[in-house]
Parts: C-alpha cells; structure tokens; sequence
C-alpha cells in the first residue's frame, strides 16, 4: 500500500544535520514528525477504504441481499423439510402397492394350480415370476429415498449456517434485522404469473387452495 | 369437438417423471396417441402445428408458463377453441382465477387422482360439446 506522502527534504537535511551532530533529541523529535505525518496519511487512506467498504456493504444490503435473509432463505428450510417428508410419504405408497401387488402375484400363481393344463401353469407360472422380478424391482428403487434423504439434511445444516452468517453480517453493516421490510406486492403478483410452485412453508399456504374441491367450488362460481 | 379415443394430445411438463404419469393415466383412459413437450416454448410451435385435440400442460415451466402457452393458444384464431387443462402445483386463489380469466376449460392440482383427471376431461368435452351443438 503506497500513498503519497509530502515529505519536504529540508526535514531530511534537518534530520541528517540532526544525526551528523549527535544531537539524538533532536534527530529523534525530527523523526517523529516525520512519523506521525506517515502515519496519519495512512490512517485517513485506511479509513477511506473502510468508509467505501462500509458504503458498499450498504448498497448490498439495501437491496436483494437483506429481503433475501428475511425471507427466503428461512423457508428453505421449511422446504427442505417438506421435500424429506412427501418423498417419504410417496416412497411408503409405493411399498405398500408393491407389497400388495406381491401378495395378489402370489395368490394368482395358488389359483392357477390345478385350475389349468400342465402347459398353461408352466406359461403362467413364467409370467407371474417375470411380474415378482419387476415388483421387486420397484421396491429396490425406492432405496433412493434414504440416500437423498441423508444428501437434503446436509443441505439444510449448510442453508442454517449460510443464514447465521448473512444475520451477522447484516447486524455488522448497522442494519435493523427486525425493520426489514416485507416485499412488494408487485413482486409477489409477478411470481406466482411465472408460477411459484406448492405452497408448503406456512407462510405460503395462506390465500391458496387445500384439495381439488376448493378448485372445483372457486372455479364452479365462475361457470368453469 | 368431441372427445375420441383417437384424438391427438399434448402433454407438456418440464419434468419427464409427470409427463409419464400423465401418459400412462390417459392410456389407462384408453387414448393412445401422444406427443410431449418439455416447456411452453417447445410446445408452441408444435400447437401451431393445428395437429392437437387436447392439450394438458403444466404452469411452472422455465422458458414459457403454461399460463402463457394458454394465452398464447387463446389469441390465435385457429387455435382458440383447442381444449385446454392445466396440471399443475400452482394453488392461489389468484392464480386459479388468472387462469380462468385467460380462458382454461380445467384446472387440477398436484398431487392428483385418476378419477379426478378422468372427471375433468369427461366434463370439458361435455362442455365443449354443448358450446358446439349451440352454434
């Protein structure tokens, strides 16, 4: 870091004479001058770089940055959460069926037993071990389940984090947390046009639809 | 228009998971010829086309909504009376609404049943069919 700092040759000469004539006090009072002109330079080269800085950070804040921590980044969260239990709800269905189908596979192949010709058990029997091969095929397909399920909750510890440290960085650029105010409207209106998605953060969940009849009865008002 | 098993249908939806689900419901309501398309900006230039009886589309899609795609459909001459069901996460009352107004003949929410999607077409083409016998 450099800065242009006057320094008169007179003091250098003063300060040679100084040393040259063994006057230390002398010397010594000429070179603190000297000194604390350096480094009252660098101090107000310093403070500018921190008065930009904290102007910056201000730009920064005063925008994406603060509404963002506010409000979008907490319902990640409550998202993640809602991705972990609706794939676990879907992978449950999906066992169950599959589980049913097996037992139906089963009691089909007990039925056929002696209810048809040698040939046609053989042909039947076939299908039936082809169709046990495919249901377990499904199954096995759900173990995914676990693996994204442990990939999410690593996600969610990052995004906590990720939130604590935009808070104090927020706190630490002198920005009232609490006076943050909610998006505009507009925005939100935009949004949902381009399409935001299931409502699953509480948040999200007011002014929208609950089931399919919801839907039918708003849309039978209107004739549709 | 009436509805036939033969009919042409679009089924557009960003994820490819859905556009199957989809199929395979409608097959299982015994229509069979499909096409697919991944956004409302592929799928336009096909509906352009004026091959489609039917066309079910998603609203979230990246380059073109299926909201837009429907008012896309709508402002063509051609295309305007093209049966038009979205499927779709989108929930708000004033989304519901958005589409109603930009004239979708049916709107269900993810997630969905069978019945559910066999009851929506069964009733537009019932109204398709009455608007037709009106002219």
């Amino acid at each position: 870091m450099t800065c242009s700092t006057q320094i008169d040759i007179e003091v250098v000469q003063a300060l040679l004479t100084a040393l040259q004539d063994d006057n230390q006090a002398q010397a010594a009072e000429l070179l603190d001058n000297l000194t604390q002109l350096r480094e009252s330079e660098l101090y107000q080269h310093l403070s500018g770089l921190t008065h930009n800085l904290h102007d910056t950070l201000d730009e920064l804040v005063d925008n994406e940055l603060l509404l963002q921590t506010k409000h979008d980044i907490p319902d990640v969260a409550e998202r993640l959460e809602y991705v972990l239990s609706s794939t676990e709800e879907g992978c449950a269905k999906t066992l169950a069926s599959t589980e049913k189908a097996m037992d139906l596979s089963e009691s089909i192949g007990d039925l056929v037993q002696g209810a048809v010709d040698e040939a046609k058990q053989q042909q039947i029997q076939g299908l039936l071990s082809e169709l046990n091969t495919e249901l377990t095929n499904v199954l096995l397909a759900q173990s995914f389940q676990d693996l994204t399920g442990q990939v999410l909750n690593r996600v969610a510890l990052t995004i906590s984090s990720l939130e604590q440290s935009l808070i104090q960085l927020i706190s630490e650029s002198k920005h009232d947390f609490d006076a943050i105010p909610d998006r505009e409207e507009g925005e939100q209106k935009t949004a949902e046009m381009k399409g935001i998605g299931p409502n699953v953060t509480k948040k999200s969940k007011q002014d929208s639809v609950d089931s399919q009849s919801d839907v039918d009865d708003l849309l039978g008002e209107l004739g549709i | 228009m009436q509805m036939n098993r033969d009919m042409n249908i679009l089924v557009v939806d960003d994820f490819s998971t859905m556009r199957r689900i989809v199929k395979n419901l409608l097959k299982e309501l015994g229509f069979h010829k499909f096409d697919e398309a991944d956004d409302g900006a592929t799928a336009w230039p096909m509906v352009q086309t004026g091959k489609y009886d039917f066309i079910v589309s998603d609203w979230n899609m990246p380059d073109m909504t299926g909201l837009d795609l429907l008012k896309h459909v709508r402002a063509d001459a051609n295309l305007q009376n093209t049966p038009f069901l979205l499927i779709t996460a989108e929930a708000k009352r004033s989304q519901i609404l958005e589409a109603a107004q930009a004239g979708v003949d049916g709107y269900i929410v993810k997630p969905f049943t069978a019945a559910t999607l066999n009851a929506k077409i069964h009733k537009i083409f019932e109204r398709v069919a009455e608007r037709d016998a009106a002219k």
